[in-house]
């Protein structure tokens, strides 16, 4: 569910890594405040574990096919939420890095699906009221089932949101996300108990450990069902309302498609480079100009663009001669040394 | 298990990649890391439909691999790994987007073709341009930078230390699941019903030994602040290269080199 | 120079780890701390260095008594190498793993540089300088942990199993390095053949207490102490068995 640099676009890829900095910047203002020195070496331990920990493959019985974890839920129950999202953090960061799962643009939007959900917002205002009456093995595995379900959900729509606004799919909004919510609820089912085995584990063998993140107390106060409900409640709004916002400048009603997408996407990165590049690139690209389904002008624009497809594979094998050209001349540099 | 030792190679390797000593390696790690931002915003910012202005921005990986004496091959596996992902991203564009774009000869080429050619190739730069920084410049070095861009220190030390464990934890892992499989030789995977103790044992395990480091950091002196060397200042030839490169890559995004060249045709 | 006087310690579970023990400990002595699993090695050194809290007896480092207001200079005075060296060197760097204990004095960078590359080159490892600690051999990562201990020089040097898990090219290797080191050091081991080369007095710890204390030749050469503390002969002195 990592999302790559490629399917993002400028903006929604600074918007995502603004809202995950703001985010990170809170939790270790959080955990300046009240984080035991000892959990310093933990949370980089726990960071490893979730790292190799995921490439655990388990078999799910009566499928044939085979899951991993995923570890938000997981890394917040035992840790607590800010130094979880911290460490989940520094994980994704790296796996950026080494093995192009997502990538450096698309790191926000990864966090931020992937981090932000699970620690911040579903740990501490779901699972954390269920388990409030205090733990046993039941309310841990229904807590965990529960919270993975909705932090992978939540991960999977912005996913969907955040590829549509970057307009880089033509898929169809309610097809896409008639896709990935129903493989994602599934696929939560499956972490969800895998999560609530491990911590009932866990509370059996070293109750304390589970405990005493429990107790982090840095939790809002008197947190009630009613409360939960209404914060879902508002988060509905604000995504439903984003959602019809966007749907309502379509014509076609349910009928997504890119156009619109892209058309609201244009307007949010208005000013920045994608727009300032627009007066030259009208010039240049053999598309006159965003207006992805334009007809007009199309065929004295195909003769320009099958030179330029050309063109293109010029480029490339120029490209490709350079490179090959320092290498030669460093092996000869090397020779003659 | 294939993939915990293919992420063990993944990593020794592009390590090995780091420890190299040319021009690119020894350039200023903030420089590479402004470049490399840079570079990928610029890929991004393309319309999906505009391909030829696109490849220009083929010369950054292949000069800075040639000029860093990176092996293509562990790269492009990388590649072959991430790619599938946007394959499957882009694929709707074609089945979605049939509207004819323009004429190769007698082979009509529809935007959403053209958009997944796009995703393609995005796909393959950006993914090429960080696989490049990191196979120049360790993870610490670049971690280190982010110090310097105010990133909270707490976020560099989990980088750094979740870093220096992965490897143990990955060993670990691969240990303790060798020792299940040779006892379930029929199993695929661990059980499903079985990985909350698997995993819970690794928890465990991983507990005493943060217990153990802390001790060992508490021993030296350790007091909640984890201390750094201030990292080096960027050079006078770090500051060059960065203005040449940045002023080259701005260039090769408003000059489309590929229709230039095809004017001539 | 270290004098540990009546210590009891039990954890918190009850388990009775040490039993009044006395020991006095001369400046520059090479001590064996040997005795079986569970004997209470682990124990008195985390005693030693203020880890687990003294709650009877104590334990004097020169003048200072090993309490919480001392820590901080007790463990400038006393250092510990723990047997995983994986959980000592926790940076990434070995550069930086050996300045960590001098940074954390507040050190100038320069002085801490100087702590680093004397370790460094006391113990032969320069080379290893911008090496990481993940991508070295378990000798070497030994060393490395030794060298982090000497960067902050110390004048005792508490050792947990320092030969354990090495080939015998590398075991070789950590026990000319710790001969090398002239301060006190004592070393808790079941590796008596390097007791028998580098110490010059061995204590037998057996369920928490001291059960024995004398000179090398005391008591490694005695089959039968040694055996009713589950403990055998060093191998060198075995008639070797040939089938």
């Amino acid at each position: 569910m990592h999302m790559a640099d490629a399917l993002v676009s400028p903006a929604v890829g600074g918007i995502m890594l603004a809202a995950s900095a703001g985010a990170i910047a809170y939790s270790a203002y959080k955990c300046k405040d009240d984080l035991d020195e000892k959990k310093i070496p933990l949370m980089g331990v726990m960071g490893a574990v979730i790292f190799a920990g995921q490439m655990i493959n388990f078999t799910i019985p009566g499928t044939g096919s085979s899951g991993h974890i995923g570890g938000g839920i997981l890394l917040a129950a035992l840790l607590g939420p800010f130094p979880a999202f911290l460490t989940l953090t520094a994980v994704l960061l790296i796996q950026a890095l080494f093995f192009a799962d997502g990538g450096l643009l698309a790191l926000g939007a990864n966090i931020w699906n992937l981090g932000f959900y699970a620690c911040l917002l579903v740990y501490p205002f779901v699972f954390k009221p269920i388990v409030k009456k205090g733990l046993t093995p039941t309310r841990i595995s229904v807590a965990s089932v529960v919270s993975v379900i909705l932090a992978l959900t939540l991960g999977a729509a912005s996913v969907v949101i955040q590829t549509l606004a970057s307009g880089i799919t033509e898929l169809p909004m309610a097809t896409f996300m008639g896709m990935m919510i129903p493989i994602h609820l599934a696929i939560g089912l499956v972490e969800g108990i895998v999560t609530g085995g491990i911590l009932v584990f866990i509370y059996k063998m070293r109750p304390e450990l589970l405990e005493s993140s429990m107790d982090n107390k840095k939790l809002p106060k008197n947190l009630s069902i009613r409360k939960v409900l209404g914060f879902l409640l508002v988060f509905a709004i604000v995504i439903g309302g984003g959602l019809s916002l966007l749907a309502s400048s379509n014509p076609d009603g349910l009928e997504w498609s890119m156009e619109n997408v892209a058309g609201t996407a244009e307007l949010e990165a208005s000013g920045n480079a994608y727009d300032s590049a627009a007066g030259i690139q009208e010039s240049t690209a053999f598309l006159p100009d965003y207006g992805f389904k334009s007809t007009d002008g199309e065929g004295s624009a195909a003769g320009t663009s099958v030179s330029g497809i050309i063109g293109a594979g010029i480029t490339l094998i120029l490209a490709g001669g350079t490179g090959y050209l320092i290498y030669a001349v460093k092996r000869r540099k090397e020779k003659t040394v | 298990m294939s993939t915990i030792t293919d992420s063990m190679n993944t990593i020794s390797s592009l390590e090995e990649m780091a420890e190299g000593n040319t021009i690119i390696h020894r350039l200023h790690p903030m420089v590479k890391l402004i470049t490399t931002m840079l570079y990928l915003v610029l890929v991004i910012s393309f319309n999906p439909y505009n391909i030829t202005g696109l490849m220009v921005f083929a010369f950054y990986p292949v000069i800075l691999m040639a000029l860093a004496e990176i092996p293509y091959k562990p790269l492009l596996k990388r590649l072959l790994i991430a790619l599938p992902f946007s394959f499957f991203a882009g694929i709707s564009n074609i089945i979605f987007n049939q509207q004819l774009a323009l004429m190769i000869g007698p082979m009509p080429i529809s935007y959403g073709l053209l958009s997944f050619i796009s995703i393609m190739v995005k796909t393959i730069f950006t993914v090429m341009a960080v696989m490049i920084l990191i196979a120049t410049t360790s993870l610490p070095k670049i971690s280190y930078q982010l110090l310097s861009i105010k990133v909270p220190k707490i976020i560099v030390e989990q980088i750094m230390l979740t870093y220096r464990y992965i490897s143990v934890l990955l060993e670990q892992v691969s240990n303790m699941y060798t020792a299940y499989i040779l006892r379930a030789p029929a199993a695929k995977g661990i059980k499903m019903k079985d990985m909350g103790v698997f995993v819970g044992q690794l928890l465990l395990k991983s507990f005493d030994r943060a217990e153990s480091i802390y001790v060992a950091m508490k021993c030296r002196g350790y007091d909640g602040n984890y201390l750094y060397a201030k990292p080096s200042p960027i050079q006078k030839g770090d500051w060059l290269f960065l203005v040449l490169a940045s002023g080259v890559l701005c260039l090769m995004r408003f000059f489309d080199l590929s229709l230039f060249i095809g004017s001539f045709l | 120079m270290l004098k540990i006087d009546k210590l009891n310690y039990a954890y918190p579970d009850g388990h009775q780890a040490i039993r009044d023990i006395n020991l006095t400990i001369e400046e520059g002595e090479s001590i064996a701390l040997v005795g079986a699993n569970g004997a209470g090695k682990s124990s008195l050194f985390k005693l030693i260095v203020g880890v687990s809290e003294i709650k009877e007896g104590s334990i004097m480092v020169d003048e200072l008594a090993v309490e919480k207001k001392t820590l901080k200079d007790i463990r400038r005075r006393v250092g510990m190498v723990f047997q995983n060296p994986d959980d000592q060197l926790f940076m990434t760097k070995v550069y930086d793993d050996i300045a960590f204990g001098p940074r954390n004095e507040l050190l100038d960078e320069h002085v801490v540089e100087e702590r680093v590359v004397n370790a460094m080159e006391q113990l032969g490892i320069i080379h290893l300088r911008d090496r990481m600690p993940h991508r070295l051999s378990g000798g070497e990562k030994r060393v490395i942990a030794i060298a982090s201990v000497l960067a902050m020089d110390p004048r005792v040097i508490l050792f947990d199993e320092p030969t354990s898990f090495l080939d015998p090219q590398a075991r070789r290797n950590v026990i000319n390095t710790l001969d090398s080191l002239k301060m006190t050091k004592i070393i808790a081991t079941h590796d008596l053949d390097m007791a028998l080369d580098i110490c010059d007095r061995v204590i037998i710890l057996h369920h928490g207490s001291v059960f024995a204390d004398g000179s090398v030749k005391d008591i490694l050469l005695d089959e039968a102490l040694l055996s009713q503390c589950h403990l055998e002969l060093p191998l060198c002195m075995q008639k070797p068995r040939i089938r």
